[in-house]
């Protein structure tokens, strides 16, 4: 792995996700192998910029404010089609502006939809996805958020998914 | 990220995770993971870079179809086209997030953060509970 994967954060914050990496403990990894050709699959993508549309409901940063050991572990739905125009970014530990100038630098749903214009993939799922990255306690997430996101894409054919921290 | 992703794949969708702190990633325990060493907050490149976008995009997908089993890695290919003090520089006007004003206040309770026993909420005083 010579990426060097903290070679963009502070002293403190480096030293933070080192200690995170050095306390997980996997266990096994789910596999699931590829149902189809990717050429011929439905794609759906999920960020963690807490990317919400601005008719839905922004993630809750004035709990996070009133308890900064928390984080909002709800999700939102992004339908393909949105763009930069439509939402706000609602993460308080990244810079919200590159993605709200251009909203595929976070979730790249134009950039999917080229893809399977040019057969690369099949096609783009309808509904694309937004978490909140900064969750300390990640329980909710876990059992409740990620399972409904799941049924969500099963609903919707889906093949496969990228995600993206960011 | 690592944890949505495994349930995901858990449920039967094939997954892959494009990560610019892919060792925090990897050490989750994931199926596919893409590493790329982009800072923070513009992970698929620069705005209205529309190709370089979509070359971290097919990339990371290209995962889905050549990975045999699970925690396979590539190191993307891609460089940042800014020194890391550039790419610092541009985000110096944000303002911390919460936890970091905490901790500059009561910086006794920075251990918490790096082991992870976090407080209950309702042990916390009232002005800093979840209301």
């Amino acid at each position: 792995m010579p990426i060097d994967s903290y070679r963009f954060l502070d002293f403190a914050t480096r030293k933070i996700m080192q200690a995170w990496t050095a306390r997980q403990e996997p266990g096994a990894i789910p596999f699931t192998p590829l149902a189809r050709p990717l050429r011929e699959c439905t794609v759906a993508l999920v960020s963690t910029a807490g990317i919400a549309r601005n008719d839905d409901r922004p993630f809750d940063q004035e709990g996070e404010r009133r308890n900064p050991w928390w984080g909002d572990p709800s999700f939102r739905e992004i339908p393909a089609g949105t763009t930069e125009k439509d939402i706000r970014i609602y993460h308080l530990h990244v810079d919200p502006r590159f993605g709200e100038a251009d909203l595929d630098v976070v979730l790249p749903m134009r950039r999917l939809a080229e893809l399977a214009e040019a057969g690369f993939v099949g096609r783009p799922a309808p509904t694309h996805y937004s978490t909140m990255g900064y969750i300390l306690d990640p329980a909710e997430l876990v059992e409740k958020t990620a399972p409904a996101i799941a049924a969500r894409m099963r609903e919707e054919g889906v093949d496969a998914a990228a995600l993206v921290p960011v | 990220m690592g944890l949505v992703q495994r349930v995901l794949e858990a449920s039967g969708i094939a997954t892959v995770t494009l990560s610019w702190i892919p060792e925090l990633t990897r050490a989750v325990g994931v199926p596919r993971l893409a590493g790329i060493g982009y800072p923070s907050g513009r992970s698929f490149g620069r705005p209205h870079d529309a190709d370089g976008q979509r070359a971290v995009l097919r990339a990371t997908l290209q995962l889905l179809e050549s990975a045999s089993g699970p925690d396979a890695y590539v190191d993307l290919p891609f460089e940042w086209p800014e020194s890391v003090a550039q790419a610092r520089n541009a985000s110096r006007d944000i303002p911390h997030p919460p936890i970091v004003d905490l901790l500059k206040k009561k910086p006794w309770l920075l251990p918490l953060l790096y082991t992870g026993r976090l407080p209950r909420a309702d042990s916390l005083p009232p002005e800093e509970g979840m209301g």
